[in-house]
């Protein structure tokens, strides 16, 4: 009896001890994470979900607005010399978590620091943001990274000097590679301890880091009160729970663990067909483009079978791209024919996205195995080579819908195209990344994310020695358009600018460098009482800054 | 006894050393960058293996390793939480895993042991045909399959325990994950207790003692269990070790920041870790060293006959 | 009184020359005729032969029962020219359907009879998973083997011989299962093609340990037994202790061992699909049509069903085998 009734306690205990915890977690917004947060260094930090995080706890410069404009943050206001080669930015009163204004020294310093560090963002100040000495700096050792052409010339102005002027570069600004660390506070830290705990970080943004150790699965952040914006945030805090599969993710939304999850294929057509759950469920881009990569050189492919332009359009055209989104991604994904995906990258003339229009080339790439096959016929005849076999590489580690694109794909191709066989290599995005990189492949499918809103970010791989142009396609007429759109002739002229991108768009489609695929969606499930969530295709995939719960 | 176990102790240090060195050799041939990177030119990612040592000959980095590892530092990372130490990330998931390793070997034991003498007892009979099926079923159904079979109907259905783990309520939210790592352990466990009881019953002595009048717990206890022990010991040892290094499929859907995550995340992420591969490899081989020489003890304690620390001659 | 007798050479003839003491009647029969007897005698253990035969006839006959192959996408295009696939369909057999309500299915693939339903892509589970048992028994056998030849041998002579034979070759164990197994099956896969092949070495690699464990822990055991020592005592070999005096008593664990390592060996080979090392796709094995069904889970519970049912028989079906080889193996039991 005695036994009885304490475990009769016991369960009670529990019990209430789960309600009281459910309750704490009312006022924050539960957010799934697809990974785990690697670093909340900006110098360090290179994927989506960590740059999410810094950004809800640091403002830049700049910030995105609901279009994704780049609209003021630190930066109360800018000038841009009449060369278009230096940005004043001047700053507003803002502070950071621990007491201290928040100055141009501390811009100074962070930037200085990524160039001196030259990890993988640096590229956004020498290739991209064109800043003055950044490339000297990042490609040698030695050089004085107080040469970076940042300078401060008192607390509340940050000056930039460009190489060139460079049209998209406000943008630029909202991007974390670009923010604030206050030198003082970093530098009293221990070596390689910050932003590893609350108590190593510094927020000036909306969020302060509450509870956070590296390679945790669940963080939260709450509410900074002495946020220069203060007012317009209304969330008390956030709670991020890393959520490792699809189907754990609906559930989890279901239970109402999380308010914001996002789940694919499968999940969503289920979401689809409950009448509760379809109201909560919400497309967003999400910027990637999946796309085949195809190694030209001697060494691949049967000694450079893809070299051949033929046999490349034969295998872009043989593919049912609309078959793919709509019966394996299943999350809203858009089946895309051009280099540079849609919804995204729009013309400040027009408005309009770059690739708005999905037929432009509709002449090269569709689907269409009638024309695949007179493509296979003509590399046939040119090759001299009736059987072509080749081995399709992709991780298996980088989303549920990949292993189905890719046996999708094989089928695809094997019923179009007879004599072609593809072997499937599923491994470890670890290996396909190597295997790329030393071009140690025939096939490749992988994806590019846009690191700023400009076509430039997609058609600047297929440079000649790019260090992204996996396949070595090479193409001298294609490298001056380049050349010109991002330090020539261009730059200064934007329409002619963009009509030059549009001809080096062609290039890459008539010569299927690339067969793209789909451009990635997010299927997002948000509940039904939370408003405002901002979804990016670029840079930073989602804001809470405007968020409400009811 | 202590001449002996010093002894082993000193070949385990000798061990762990080979351990390490192949497993250094063998992760800088794997396929895999060590500062995987899109964006990086040749030169940036030269500098920063140079900056890391990885240009310098194999042994010069191998003596330069073990002397950090000697006084405790274990590098950090450089494609996974490449801010932070390794010591930091690998204590908190250490005693995640640890814990909830810990309990799932103290259920699967308990359980299963119990479930093993009860279908022993009752040989042939119901118990002991559910006591079979329960086993195999255990052994059939991947511990991340029951994971969320608990998790969907008593985290889910019924909201009882919390979705995700949460360490600030380390029991509560250990439950699930415990238990169905546990299942494992228990059908073995079961299983071996099950099968190596009747055997020992059908033994000579049991029935001696049996004819002498013995009966009951204390015979069980006492000459049948002892017994039966030692193979149960020995299949117990790495599934300890296992359950201590934690379970990759069961810490990603319950969301626990483990061991066996992260060796995958090490291994199989955007590149290759080698320094987060190598300490989780001397960690986990200094466990299944450690464990081994234990069990090899314990042998000596369940039957005082077995001397594994016997020399040849002795045999 | 009778007297005269004088007893002659030959009444009396020496007995052990008549062999008297031997049982003929049960010499007669073989070692193995009786192990096959018993074995047969028993009703569980030819259940689970039956069952594992059923299992086998299936895995070769199941995938041509119908007329979808093992990577046949069932598809087809509707008026707008959209391809039309059949995937993530519950089991569905139309005639019982018809039978029982009278109706037809309705949906676009209502003429079909999926027993297992269709997985992600738009093919027959049944097929896949008879086609996956293929592999998955293949992998079991396997697994009989290393640990039969391997990791008992091994076990046993290092815990017989101890001593230094026994340090160093515990030690090998140790260096062997500590090797993280994703490093070196990626290092061996730099030069071995992937596949099958691949996955039995990976197999070899450390599969074997456990049974080692176990078989060297019997013989540890055993080893200080009496009848061991009156063997040694009587000029017997290390090979016939080993293998023909202490190998029958330590059948029991081993065994049991033997049936504990087959699951473990099928989702090894499904893990290794996973980094690209098994089996090549759209091949598929049991294992990996669990974890394909797992991602599933609760949307689509039913696609998980039929290999962990596949794989739970075949277990239920080895244990009655094992259980029952073991009781007619060993000699001391009861029922013998």
């Amino acid at each position: 009896m005695k036994k009885t009734l304490s475990l009769l306690l016991c369960v009670m205990l529990l019990v209430t001890a789960s309600f009281t915890a459910l309750a704490d977690n009312d006022t924050y917004l539960g957010v799934m994470l697809g990974t785990n947060v690697m670093s909340l260094d900006t110098n360090l930090a290179t994927d989506g979900d960590s740059f999410e995080v810094i950004a809800d706890c640091i403002d830049g410069l700049m910030q995105m607005d609901a279009d994704g404009a780049a609209v003021p943050a630190i930066a109360e206001s800018y000038d841009l010399s009449d060369d278009g080669l230096t940005y004043t930015f001047h700053l507003r009163d803002a502070k950071w978590s621990n007491g201290t204004p928040v100055t141009a020294q501390d811009f100074v310093f962070a930037w200085r620091r990524i160039a001196q560090e030259a990890g993988e963002y640096a590229y956004m100040l020498d290739e991209i943001g064109n800043i003055k000495g950044a490339a000297e700096i990042i490609g040698s050792e030695k050089a004085d990274p107080s040469t970076l052409g940042v300078s401060a010339p008192d607390d509340k102005t940050f000056v930039v000097e460009l190489n060139v002027p460079v049209s998209f570069f406000p943008s630029l600004m909202y991007f974390p590679t670009f923010y604030p660390i206050n030198e003082a506070f970093y530098t009293s830290l221990e070596e390689g301890t910050y932003g590893t705990s609350p108590e190593t970080f510094l927020s000036n943004g909306a969020f302060i880091l509450e509870d956070y150790t590296p390679g945790t699965a669940n963080l939260s952040l709450k509410k900074n009160p002495d946020y220069w914006d203060a007012d317009r945030i209304k969330l008390a805090g956030l709670k991020y729970q890393v959520v490792g599969s699809s189907d754990n993710a609906l559930t989890a939304f279901r239970t109402g663990a999380l308010h914001a999850v996002s789940i694919s294929g499968n999940q969503v057509a289920a979401a689809e067909k409950d009448p509760e759950l379809s109201k909560d469920l919400t497309v967003t881009g999400a910027g990637y483009l999946w796309y085949l990569s195809f190694s030209q050189t001697e060494k691949n492919a049967q000694g450079g079978m893809l070299a051949n332009t033929n046999l490349r359009l034969a295998i872009s055209n043989a593919i049912d791209r609309d078959n793919l989104v709509d019966n394996y991604v299943m999350d809203g994904s858009l089946a895309t024919y051009t280099a540079v995906p849609p919804q995204f990258a729009a013309s400040s003339t027009t408005g309009e996205d770059f690739s708005a229009d999905q037929d432009m080339f509709s002449d090269y790439v569709g689907y269409d195995p009638d024309k695949a096959l007179a493509y296979l016929e003509a590399a046939k005849t040119e090759l001299g080579v009736d059987e072509f076999s080749f081995s399709m590489i992709y991780g298996n580690n980088e989303g549920d819908e990949v292993g189905k694109v890719a046996q999708a794909i094989k089928e695809d191709v094997e019923d179009a195209l007879p004599g072609v066989t593809i072997t499937l290599q599923p491994m470890t995005k670890a290996e396909r990344l190597d295997k790329m990189q030393n071009d140690n492949y025939d096939i490749a499918l992988t994806r590019w994310g846009p690191d700023y809103a400009d076509p430039m970010t997609y058609l600047g791989m297929w440079v000649t020695n790019n260090s992204n142009n996996y396949g070595f396609w090479s193409n001298a007429e294609y490298d001056q358009l380049i050349a010109d759109c991002t330090t020539g002739a261009y730059i200064t002229d934007y329409d002619a600018r963009w009509e030059a991108m549009y001809k080096a768009e062609a290039l890459v489609m008539q010569e299927a460098v690339i067969a793209p695929l789909y451009t990635k969606a997010l299927a997002n499930l948000i509940a039904e009482n939370v408003n405002g969530i901002q979804f990016h295709p670029v840079a930073l995939n989602r804001v809470y800054k405007d968020v409400t719960m009811e | 006894m202590a001449k002996y176990v010093c002894k082993r102790i000193g070949m385990a240090i000798l061990t762990l050393l080979i351990i390490t060195f192949l497993l250094f050799f063998l992760v800088r041939i794997m396929p895999g960058n060590p500062f995987p990177s899109e964006r990086m030119s040749a030169e940036q990612i030269a500098n920063k293996r140079a900056e890391m040592g990885l240009d310098d000959p194999i042994l010069v980095q191998f003596v330069r390793y073990m002397s950090g590892v000697l006084r405790g530092d274990f590098g950090k990372g450089t494609s996974l939480y490449n801010g932070a130490p390794i010591k930091t990330v690998l204590s908190s998931a250490i005693s995640n895993s640890f814990r909830i390793g810990g309990i799932a070997i103290l259920l699967g034991t308990a359980v299963g042991l119990i479930l093993g003498i009860t279908a022993a007892l009752h040989r042939g009979r119901f118990l002991d045909s559910f006591c079979t099926v329960f086993s195999i079923l255990g052994v059939c159904v991947p511990s991340y399959v029951f994971l969320i079979f608990l998790q969907y109907n008593f985290s889910f259905r019924i909201p009882f325990f919390p979705y995700f783990f949460d360490p600030s309520r380390f029991l509560f939210s250990s439950v699930i994950p415990s238990l169905s790592l546990s299942l494992f352990t228990m059908s073995t466990i079961a299983r071996f207790t099950r099968n190596e009881m009747v055997e020992v019953f059908d033994s000579d002595y049991v029935r001696l003692a049996e004819s002498k009048g013995m009966y009951g717990r204390n015979l069980v206890m006492k000459h049948v269990l002892r017994n039966a022990l030692i193979p149960i010991v020995t299949v117990l040892a790495p599934l300890v070790v296992d359950l201590l290094t934690g379970a990759l499929v069961v810490e990603k859907i319950y969301g626990i920041n483990g061991i066996g995550k992260l060796m995958v995340d090490a291994i199989a992420g955007e590149g290759i870790d080698y320094n987060y591969v190598l300490a989780l490899g001397i960690l986990y081989s200094a466990l299944y060293i450690g464990i081994m020489l234990i069990v090899d003890l314990l042998y000596g304690v369940l039957d005082p006959r077995i001397r594994v620390s016997a020399k040849e001659g002795d045999a | 009184m009778q007297s005269g007798y004088t007893p002659q050479k030959g009444d009396f003839t020496f007995l052990h020359r008549q062999d008297l003491s031997t049982d003929t009647n049960f010499a007669s029969q073989s070692y193995w005729k009786g192990v096959f007897v018993h074995f047969f005698h028993n009703r569980r253990a030819v259940t689970g032969l039956v069952i594992v035969l059923l299992i086998l006839f299936f895995s070769l006959f199941g995938p041509v029962m119908n007329s979808f192959g093992y990577r046949d996408i069932v598809q087809y295009r509707n008026e707008n020219n959209k391809r039309v696939v059949a995937k993530g369909i519950a089991p569905q057999i139309p005639a019982l359907h018809r039978l029982f309500t009278g109706e037809e299915l309705e949906g676009n693939f209502s003429e079909y009879t999926f027993l297992f339903g269709t997985d992600d892509l738009g093919r027959d589970l049944w097929t896949r998973t008879w086609y996956g048992a293929r592999v998955s028994l293949l992998i079991a056998f396997v697994t009989i083997i290393i640990d039969m030849m391997i990791g008992m041998s091994y076990g046993l002579i290092s815990g017989y011989f101890g001593g230094m034979v026994d340090n160093v070759m515990q030690r090998f164990v140790e260096i062997a299962n500590s090797i993280p197994r994703l490093v070196i099956v990626s290092v061996l896969a730099i030069f071995m093609p992937k596949g099958m092949g691949l996955v039995i070495v990976a197999l070899l690699l450390t599969e074997w340990i456990g049974m080692s464990k176990i078989a060297r822990a019997e013989m540890l055991k055993i080893k200080e037994q009496e009848y061991v020592l009156a063997s040694r005592t009587l000029g017997a070999g290390n090979g016939h202790i080993i293998f023909k005096e202490i190998l029958p008593n330590t059948i029991g664990p081993i065994i049991t061992q033997v049936m504990f390592s087959i699951p473990t060996a099928i989702f090894t080979e499904a893990f290794l699909s996973f980094v690209g090392v098994g089996i090549v796709l759209p091949q598929c094995s049991v294992g990996t049509l669990i974890e394909d069904g797992f991602n599933n889970i609760t949307t689509l519970p039913y696609q998980i069903l039929p290999p962990i049912l596949v794989l739970a028989l075949l277990m239920l079906g080895f244990n009655f085998i094992g259980d029952g080889l073991r009781e007619a193996l060993a000699p001391k039991l009861e029922d013998m």
